[in-house]
């Protein structure tokens, strides 16, 4: 396998980039990545209200893109997202002490979020007291992988293999438990041998890996961070 | 398509952390061991009809260095034939860009474990001799371990003692590993990512040149030192059930400081010396390690015989006590 | 020095330093002569006996009773002569007798050669 080529694909590279095309689709990369970790961080860990966490995400993001905030991260001190977080952190603390009305409807509108379905997910967490850190890297995760959903469904219809695709999304994301289809119920459900529903899944979990890969690697600098950062997508965050 | 929840996240999670085979040769079975940099799986080699174990990096860890690092480690261990080194039957590539190293199946215990359970001293010590000659080997064909520690010791079902692990292990210049190798670059025969200043080794285990950053120098006494603090454990280790709580012998014990000494060469030479004064207490003979009082040297000579002492002292007490009961 | 030429020189020399020690029994003292010639003997045959059993079974617990019989056995036959005046050295005789059937037990079974086995 070859080396992680960083500067290709990697979006905290592009958000240095003088191209103010490139920097924004670096921006647009992050702020999907992180957007829904932010919103329930600011309203578990700073207790926001629904509206004020929404306009904090939006507000923190708008304000990073002006002032070039992310771009001062350096490799090697702290991971990115660590780095991202105590950057919000510190809007967060920022608008709290000044206390300023927080611009409603404003902040970064490139991409439509859909806090109702991280407000959602913010009243199914634990109650405050879990440690943030672990709760934002969870968040990440989440988004990370759906992401890479996202990626596998453009990726299955442009090449024709939506039926792999709903196989894999019966199987692996949408059963729950007892409720799993097995191979023979997919294979006599889709008219299909069951080797082919083997090799569907397959397929789609191969590529599924590769996706989710590839979206670490663009919220990452370097093979070490992408190292790290692999294994937190996992739940095993290295010390 | 709206988030994951926790469930499907955690399934989407295992799915990431388990390696795709494809259709070819193995098929892959449940998890049994986990590492920093890889992951152990039962396997199926459906072209034999055979069980194997399956180690794969984890996902990760898919950098050109890490790939290099386990390809490395299948060479090292196709070279080593040894029953005490677990054999590589295949080295593969995953669909995806990775590699996976394909070895026996071993099913024992670690070595730990095993100890913990009750082991007279005698059989503890034979262990250790094994683990011994497995490490004797390796340096013989020019590679050091550099991670020996009770996780990395396996014991299989029959007793048969398996070095693993050797994800770290040195192959040093030429094949003469009792050779040190000052001369030698730093990253000459090394795992990538491990050369001159990089700590290789676990903490608590490994030899105080090897905590701060020189992983070269010592050669072969970096795996004296590691078997040192084995044979310490050992040591420590509780008796059988119902035996008293003693001391381990005075002896054992000078070995176990001798091979763990802070300088290397205050250290044994080799594996082999150190083994062979460990076979001289199993003998009965004098532990060149250890430095014998008059009073201990009695006891070693004579503790072999000890039945026999007391069986004539009986005889001499019984015509004793005959010649005093006719004098009366 | 294998199993049955040691338990010969063993049984051999305890018996004539068993012999030797009835010089501490000052009735038997004129007697001396033939004591040690019948307990060196007595030690020879035991000695023999032993250190065969010890070539064909080996095992210490076994072969400290094999001796231990032998020993008994015929320090009692021993024994069962009448002195000079009609009585008998049982104690005597027996104990110290069976203790050296004991010794050459343990002996040909702890430190005599084993033959070596035949190859085909």
């Amino acid at each position: 396998m070859s080396a992680f080529p960083p500067t290709r694909h990697s979006a905290v590279v592009a958000i240095r980039s003088q191209d103010p095309g490139e920097r924004s689709r670096g921006y647009d990369a992050i702020v999907a990545a992180y957007w829904r970790p932010a919103y329930i961080h600011l309203r578990h860990r700073w207790g926001a209200a629904p509206e004020d966490a929404r306009d904090l995400v939006q507000g923190f993001f708008a304000d990073a893109f002006e002032k070039g905030t992310l771009e001062r991260f350096e490799p090697g001190r702290a991971r990115f997202r660590t780095w991202l977080r105590v950057c919000l952190d510190g809007y967060a603390g920022h608008a709290r002490e000044a206390a300023t009305a927080l611009k409603r409807g404003g902040g970064w509108t490139r991409l439509a979020l859909d806090f109702d379905g991280a407000e959602r997910i913010a009243g199914e967490l634990q109650a405050p007291g879990a440690d943030p850190d672990e709760m934002f890297r969870r968040e990440w995760a989440r988004s990370v992988l759906e992401g890479a959903l996202a990626d596998l469904s453009t990726w299955a219809a442009e090449r024709g293999h939506d039926t792999g695709f709903r196989m894999f999304l019966a199987v692996d994301v949408e059963s729950d438990g007892g409720a799993r289809p097995t191979y023979d119920e997919l294979a006599q459900a889709h008219g299909l041998p069951v080797t082919t529903v083997t090799n569907h899944l397959h397929r789609m979990r191969r590529e599924f890996r590769r996706a989710a890969l590839e979206r670490i690697r663009a919220l990452t600098l370097d093979e070490q961070e992408f190292r790290d950062e692999a294994r937190a997508l996992l739940g095993e965050d290295p010390a | 398509m709206k988030a994951p929840d926790d469930a499907t996240v955690a399934r989407l999670q295992r799915i990431l952390d388990t390696p795709d085979l494809g259709d070819g040769r193995y098929e892959l079975g449940e998890r049994i061991g986990e590492g920093g940099m890889g992951v152990v799986h039962v396997g199926l080699d459906r072209r034999l009809d055979r069980e194997v174990a399956i180690k794969f990096l984890r996902p990760g860890a898919l950098a050109a260095s890490d790939v290099a690092r386990l390809r490395r480690e299948a060479l090292l261990l196709a070279r080593l034939e040894h029953p005490g080194i677990v054999p590589v039957h295949d080295l593969g590539e995953l669909p995806d860009g990775g590699v996976f190293l394909v070895m026996k199946r071993v099913r024992g215990r670690g070595l730990d474990a095993v100890v913990q359970g009750g082991v007279p001293l005698g059989e503890r010590l034979r262990l250790f001799l094994q683990l011994a000659d497995t490490i004797a080997f390796a340096h013989a064909a020019g590679v050091l371990h550099r991670d020996l520690k009770p996780a990395n010791v396996m014991v299989g079902t029959f007793g048969e003692v398996l070095a693993m692990d050797w994800g770290v292990a040195r192959v040093v210049a030429g094949s003469d590993a009792t050779t040190e190798t000052r001369s030698a670059t730093p990253s000459e025969g090394s795992p990538p990512g491990t050369g001159a200043g990089t700590v290789i080794g676990t903490p608590g285990w490994m030899a105080p040149e090897q905590a701060r950053g020189d992983a070269i120098s010592s050669g072969v006494r970096m795996d004296v030192f590691g078997l040192g603090r084995m044979l310490g454990m050992l040591l420590e280790a509780p008796g059988p059930a119902g035996a008293a709580a003693r001391t381990p012998p005075a002896p054992l014990r000078s070995i176990a400081r001798r091979a763990t000494a802070e300088a290397p060469a205050d250290r044994y030479p080799d594996v082999p010396e150190m083994a062979a004064d460990v076979r001289r207490f199993l003998d009965g003979e004098r532990v060149l390690a250890h430095h014998e009082t008059p009073a201990e040297r009695v006891r070693r000579v004579l503790a072999p015989h000890t039945i026999a002492i007391v069986l004539i002292g009986a005889y001499v007490l019984v015509r004793a006590l005959l010649f005093a009961i006719n004098r009366r | 020095m294998n199993k049955v030429m040691l338990g010969l020189v063993l049984g051999t020399v305890l018996g004539l330093l068993d012999g030797l020690s009835a010089w501490f029994t000052p009735e038997v003292r004129s007697l001396m002569v033939g004591i040690v010639i019948g307990s060196t003997a007595k030690g020879l045959v035991a000695g023999l006996l032993i250190g065969w059993f010890a070539r064909k079974v080996r095992s210490v617990p076994l072969g400290v009773l094999f001796g231990l019989a032998v020993g008994f056995v015929l320090a009692f036959i021993i024994a069962a002569m009448p002195n000079a005046a009609g009585g008998h050295y049982w104690f005597e005789i027996i104990v110290p007798g069976t203790l050296v059937g004991l010794i050459v037990g343990y002996a040909t079974q702890r430190y005599g050669k084993s033959p070596v086995p035949k190859t085909a």
